[in-house]
């Protein structure tokens, strides 16, 4: 407040030290009860420039789902901080037994994974005391645990928001105001975890057993809880390190990743060795457990932090069990193992494809954060080293090889071409950016956001489509033999149709489809997104043939040979195969499911005020910012799907008939594949299945059955095996 | 609701010397303790025949600032008081604080 402000509260007591004013309060009460009796019921007395709807947002008061300050007052027990706790000598900072610190170690972690399972930073981590100031313990051990736990929280919270592939349900990444080691280094933390695990060893070493002597068994425990206490330390020194060298822009380059790879199987080791241990640590005790308040163990307190929390906010922290916690861990190790596979990936669609991969398995958020950091580091260069456009360059390029990106082509030397080319493609950047970063959230909101995409991608591809007219334009004047229509468009397309079905085909795993709405879905799915996938692949496949041979016609010279092994290498056809079979599978889906409601068994549900259409719209109502493909509209599916177009009318049986033929190809499909993964295995024996299912009802089997077929997603989260009851 | 509350007091002033009691605290400070011991500081905005009252730019005190110990308030922001908690009301009459208050904000 300025001099200028204070003088005008001349009437008035400044307290010295804040510029709050001094109050000189009056009891009103008696007054208050009788005045505000006066009032009519229901009745609200206020000013006009405050209403109901003000009224609403206030937090109520006594209302313990809203009031966190309640809550301090009605536990008996007095909550103090670590330095008056240790003033009151409640609390010591020194001679730690191994097993107080195992205990504290172990439900240290089980508050770090709590607060990366989504809660707050204050109702879990820094209900451990020690971290509140690490420099006043004095057990060398603990002291160096807890900086290196500050260090811990410190880089995941900021891995974690720079990446930004949570939403408020993944992470909280709100700090508190705590202070996290900033005054220490990298190296001195490691370093003095280092320290602790040398003095560990010493004990170690003399408390081992030696040939030919008997050891005591006060010695052999002092030695297991020793070795605990150690592996513990030795852990997280390394997870430490590891999380640092994740956060290296350049990690592809020096000797980042063999360095990580070192770590990784060691982490892995330790944590075999501590889960084995977990029972070393001492346990809380057996005292009431409220659902705010729980018993813990020396050094923690749940109702530390409760004045720090916002008004309103979820009060209900339930700490994770020690051995889930380090369960959750191991994943966590094994999960950040991914990084270190990177290295070998060279277009961008191989990026996407593993990243949706690595999704399927559900990661947390820090291994989600690191991936997507590893791959576009802060510098926002792909690997931290290529920037994005030429990286999308050499993707286009062995995936359509356009003319304009080709070395040997009239194109490339032109300016007024190259300007297009560089526009379109920084305009590329951002969307491009976004599919990568989609597939780092969580499995649920992916669905929003490829939603989202669309639009973003809809624009580009007017783009693309533009810049491709105009090149070709140019083109044809000099190499009249070749063309360039379509062809960046064609790329972008790809990525419209990848985004719709990943949209359309987390409805499935998302279990948002009702049984009677399948019909729609499979014939969407096997009738227009695959079937335009299909046909985008081709005619990509056909370009690079095409360009491939324009592009070097020295080679035609060449032996046959030769020539044939330049084209295996630039091929789409592995993408075409996958995405055949998976549009047989959905017209197999699609076909079984019309024969069902054709033999009765899935009959329509006839609820008041419903309404297919409008239900349909929802459905695909994303799919209409998108010029290509066009939106099938309800009624032009109606048309489309009718079976009365075909003569004679087909029946349940003849349907049957289609989708067992659909399901025989899609596994011939699969089946003809290179390489096998699981997945496609996985596939291949739904597909199998299915083809048997349909055999059998072309049979006539469970003719006259109305009971609905059961659709067991239990094999695939997508595809389903059907079952007829 | 305000113009009808002010229309009203102009009718019959002798019924609702209580309405204008509280319409003249209205953007003052005030201060409340609460059944649970802690005194809750903020802005009178709203109230009600049961007495709820809501205070605006409220902070929290877990004991009595009168007490002499010198405690961080909690920010709670906009807050409903129930009638049957409260214990004490004292309202800051020296001055116009709707004034000050609107220093402090701006």
């Amino acid at each position: 407040m300025s001099v200028a402000n204070s003088s005008n509260l001349s009437g008035c007591q400044i307290n010295d030290t804040t510029v709050k004013p001094g109050y000189v309060w009056q009891d009103v009460t008696e007054d208050f009860m009788k005045a505000s009796s006066d009032l009519d019921l229901g009745e609200l007395l206020h000013d006009c420039s405050f209403g109901l709807f003000e009224a609403m947002s206030a937090i109520e008061m006594m209302d313990p789902k809203m009031d966190a300050g309640m809550m301090c007052n009605q536990i008996k027990r007095k909550v103090l901080t670590f330095e008056q706790a240790v003033e009151a000598g409640q609390l010591k900072v020194n001679n730690f037994t191994a097993a107080e610190l195992i205990g504290v170690m172990d439900a240290t972690m089980a508050c770090l994974v709590t607060w990366l399972e989504g809660h707050s930073l204050a109702q879990t981590v820094f209900t451990n005391l020690f971290l509140h100031n690490p420099y006043i313990i004095e057990d060398r051990t603990l002291k160096a645990f807890s900086i290196c736990m500050l260090k811990i929280v410190d880089v995941i919270r900021e891995r974690v928001n720079r990446a930004s592939v949570f939403e408020e349900e993944d992470f909280q990444p709100m700090s508190y105001g705590f202070k996290m080691a900033y005054d220490l280094t990298d190296v001195r933390t490691t370093g003095m975890m280092k320290e602790v695990e040398e003095e560990l060893n010493k004990t170690l070493r003399s408390t081992r057993s030696k040939p030919g002597e008997e050891r005591g068994s006060a010695v052999e425990q002092e030695h297991n809880l020793a070795q605990a206490v150690y592996s513990r330390v030795k852990f997280y020194r390394l997870f430490y390190s590891l999380l640092v060298i994740y956060t290296k822009e350049k990690l592809f380059q020096s000797d980042c990743i063999p360095q990580a790879q070192k770590i990784l199987s060691q982490l892995e080791e330790l944590i075999s060795s501590i889960k084995a241990t977990i029972s070393y640590g001492i346990q809380p005790a057996e005292r009431e457990a409220t659902k705010n308040d729980y018993p813990t163990i020396v050094g923690f307190e749940p109702l530390i932090n409760q004045r720090l929390l916002p008004p309103t906010f979820p009060r209900y922290t339930v700490i994770k069990d020690r051995s889930e916690a380090i369960l959750y861990v191991e994943e966590l190790v094994h999960h950040l193992n991914i990084v270190t596979t990177l290295p070998d990936i060279t277009s961008l669609h191989a990026i996407l494809d593993l990243f949706m991969e690595f999704s399927k398995s559900s990661p947390c958020v820090l291994a989600r954060s690191i991936l997507q950091l590893a791959v576009l580091p802060t510098n926002r260069r792909v690997f931290g080293n290529q920037p994005i456009v030429e990286y999308m360059k050499d993707t286009i390029r062995n995936f359509i090889a356009p003319p304009a990106l080709s070395a040997k082509c009239s194109l490339h030397n032109n300016s007024q071409a190259k300007e297009y080319v560089d526009a379109l493609l920084s305009q590329a950047v951002r969307p491009i950016c976004t599919l990568i970063q989609i597939t780092g959230h969580n499995r649920a909101r992916q669905r929003d956001k490829w939603a989202h995409v669309l639009e973003e991608l809809a624009n580009l591809q007017e783009e693309a489509d533009k810049v491709d007219a105009y090149l070709h334009g140019i083109l044809v004047k000099t190499e009249p033999s070749r063309n360039h229509l379509a062809c960046f468009g064609t790329w972008v397309l790809y990525h419209s149709l990848q985004s719709m079905i990943y949209y359309t085909l987390s409805g499935f795993e998302l279990e948002l489809y009702a049984l009677y709405e399948y019909h729609y879905v499979y014939w969407y799915l096997h009738e227009l997104l695959f079937a335009w996938l299909v046909s985008t692949l081709h005619r990509a496949d056909n370009f690079l043939l095409e360009n491939d041979m324009a592009s070097d016609p020295a080679q035609k010279g060449r032996s046959n040979k030769k020539n044939k092994k330049k084209k295996r290498t630039k091929t789409l056809s592995k993408e075409i195969t996958i995405a055949q079979a998976q549009q047989q599978m959905f017209g197999g889906y699609y076909k079984a499911v019309v024969g069902f409601r054709l033999s009765g068994k899935m009959n329509q549900p006839s609820f008041d005020f419903d309404c297919e259409e409008v239900r349909y719209s929802h459905r695909f109502a994303p799919f209409a910012n998108v010029v290509t493909p066009p939106m099938v509209h309800y009624a032009q599916y109606k048309e489309m799907s009718d079976l009365r177009r075909y003569e004679p009318e087909p029946t349940a049986f003849d349907v049957y008939g289609s989708a067992c033929k659909c399901f025989h190809q899609a596994k011939a499909l699969l089946e003809s594949l290179p390489v096998q993964t699981e997945e496609i295995q996985t596939l291949i024996k739904i597909a199998k299945t299915n083809f048997v299912v349909m055999k059998l009802l072309v049979g006539g089997h469970k003719k006259d059955s109305v009971t609905p077929p059961d659709f067991d997603f239990s094999q695939h989260r997508v595809y389903p095996i059907i079952k007829v009851l | 609701m305000a113009t009808e509350i002010s229309n009203q007091t102009k009718e019959d002033p002798g019924l609702n010397s209580g309405r204008r009691k509280l319409q003249k605290w209205l953007n003052k400070s005030m201060k409340i303790c609460m059944t649970d011991g802690r005194t809750l500081i903020g802005i009178f905005l709203c109230t009600d025949r049961d007495r709820n009252v809501i205070l605006g730019s409220c902070e929290e005190y877990l004991k009595s600032p009168d007490s002499g110990e010198k405690e961080e308030p909690r920010i709670l922001g906009l807050a409903m008081i129930p009638g049957h908690h409260i214990i004490s009301i004292h309202v800051d009459e020296d001055r116009s604080l709707t004034y000050n208050w609107n220093m402090d904000t701006s």
